[in-house]
């Protein structure tokens, strides 16, 4: 129990005799984990954005004038059989110019000079939401293409895969930075602890005459690094709160974004442990490389 | 009789120049010995390869048993609990009380608070400085220090007590009082070795006297029958 008390004291001590370079320590571990955390921010936010579109888009599969009573309802049987499908709703040729007449009531008269209703019947498809990404959709409008009495099947593929693609680059942006901005951190709070086993020479020297093992002295400053990268982290993560609340009020009062800014969400409280974890971590990485690299002594 | 150190044939060179030169010692369990010489003449560094601080370029190291030269570096700390080091520079940290600074050796060992508590307190009280153990060691005069040091070199009940230059920074008076606790140690059954090349404390002990000059070892005998007290 001494030993534990001992142990946190000097950890305590340390970083209390080094106000300045622990506070320094603290704050620039922050600042380089808000940047890492405003790509994670970025990325959760068009991941949930992603999810919420692909749960929206429609796969429209027109059927051809022709196609029987009987044979609609086989098609209609086949597709709701599909494992890849989730749900189907037909649409009649009249309903199709209800809705048309309803959505664009000033352009009801292009239609009225064609005589005929050349509005084809279709079935309004949803896909389950394991087949959404864009080469499944791709495939399964591919196969229902070629089925009999399917005119066209049509879905909105490029922007889609625009957001595919674009969520693929923040992906790899958050990755670059993070590790490039994690591995400043870990320099950052490494140079402290070098710092502090710098100062306290002369304790380690009489810890080491007086027998204490190369743990019980790397203890202290394996838990100093840890501290400091998780006291970072939180710190980062209040900073990034406060940013992303700002933002939210700020795109709320301008009114031209329609709600969106109802969808923007922060971290969920398991992702924000999550980031604490990781930041002791590099806390206590930039502790052990210094220690590795500078040593508390020889023998 | 038991040696508890034996020192083999052993050399060291720092830049060509011979710090050690075949240096071969033998000491009893229970024994007073005087390690003399001027300074550089190889004390320091013999008391430090004791304490596995230094290695031999030839020779053994032999303490408790135990053959120095051959320790792993995860070995040394548990060599070092059982030998106290009692320095002229007194190394005791500042930041801390002086109950601390002597309750240091059993911390790293974990020994529990209780017993803390009691050894350091019997340790003070044999040292004479148990009334300051609330204070800063800075806030004490230098023989109070040393002291405060020699309190933490036995608090652990140490088979051997290893002092280099203990009194360098003490007047005569208080030279004396600490080369009676030194005996007073010895006489409980600790081996002591003392480093001096201080004629004062030539002068207060008849024991076995061991000289190096220039990292060789010239005589050994009792001092008393060599100066013919």
């Amino acid at each position: 129990m001494s030993r534990l008390v001992y142990i946190v004291r000097e950890a305590w001590a340390n970083m209390r005799a080094n106000r300045t370079t622990t506070i320094v320590a603290i704050l620039t571990t922050a600042f380089t984990l808000a940047c890492v955390g405003i790509f994670l921010l970025l990325y959760v936010n068009l991941r949930n954005a992603a999810g919420w579109l692909q749960e929206d888009v429609k796969i429209m599969v027109y059927l051809e004038d022709s196609v029987q009573a009987a044979r609609r309802q086989a098609l209609e049987k086949e597709l709701k059989s599909d494992r890849m499908v989730f749900g189907v709703l037909f649409v009649s040729k009249e309903q199709a110019l209800g809705e048309f007449r309803a959505q664009f009531p000033a352009e009801t008269h292009l239609l009225e000079g064609l005589g005929e209703n050349p509005l084809p019947a279709s079935f309004v498809v949803t896909l389950a939401p394991n087949y959404r990404s864009p080469q499944s959709m791709k495939g399964w409008a591919e196969r229902v293409q070629t089925m009999e009495g399917v005119a066209k099947v049509d879905y909105n593929q490029e922007w889609i895969n625009v957001l595919a693609e674009l969520i693929g680059y923040i992906e790899l942006a958050a990755i670059g930075v993070g590790l490039l901005l994690s591995a400043a951190s870990v320099t950052i709070i490494g140079n402290t602890i070098r710092l502090a086993l710098s100062t306290r020479r002369e304790e380690i020297e009489i810890l080491r005459s007086v027998g204490a093992t190369r743990t019980f002295i790397r203890i202290p400053y394996f838990l100093e690094g840890a501290v400091l990268g998780a006291f970072g982290s939180a710190l980062s993560l209040g900073i990034l709160k406060v940013g992303f609340e700002l933002f939210r009020q700020q795109m709320q009062s301008a009114g031209r974004f329609s709600g969106i800014e109802s969808l923007l969400s922060f971290f969920p409280f398991s992702l924000c442990i999550a980031l604490v974890m990781a930041g002791m971590g590099l806390g206590l990485a930039g502790s052990v490389v210094s220690l590795l690299r500078v040593g508390e002594g020889r023998a | 009789m038991d040696a508890i150190i034996q020192v083999i044939h052993v050399s060291k060179w720092y830049d060509r120049r011979a710090a050690l030169s075949d240096v071969t010692i033998e000491i009893e369990k229970g024994d007073f010995v005087l390690l003399m010489g001027p300074s550089g003449a190889g004390k320091s560094t013999l008391l430090r390869m004791l304490i596995g601080e230094e290695q031999p370029d030839e020779g053994q190291v032999f303490v408790h048993g135990k053959n120095v030269t051959k320790l792993k570096q995860s070995e040394i700390p548990y060599l070092r609990r059982k030998i106290g080091s009692v320095s002229q520079d007194f190394r005791l940290l500042s930041k801390k009380s002086v109950f601390d600074n002597v309750a240091l050796p059993l911390v790293v060992q974990g020994v529990s608070e209780k017993d803390i508590r009691r050894k350091v307190t019997e340790a003070l009280r044999a040292v004479g400085v148990d009334h300051k153990k609330d204070q800063s060691p800075n806030s004490l005069s230098a023989g109070e220090q040393q002291r405060v040091c020699i309190a933490r070199a036995i608090v652990n009940g140490p088979v051997v007590l290893l002092a280099d230059e203990p009194t360098g920074n003490l007047d005569p008076e208080r030279t004396g009082e600490i080369i009676e606790l030194f005996k007073l140690i010895n006489a409980r059954g600790t081996t002591v070795i003392v480093a001096t090349h201080d004629p004062h404390v030539m002068k207060q002990i008849n024991r076995r006297a061991v000289t190096l000059v220039q990292g060789v070892l010239m005589e050994e005998g009792r001092l008393a029958e060599r100066v013919g007290v």
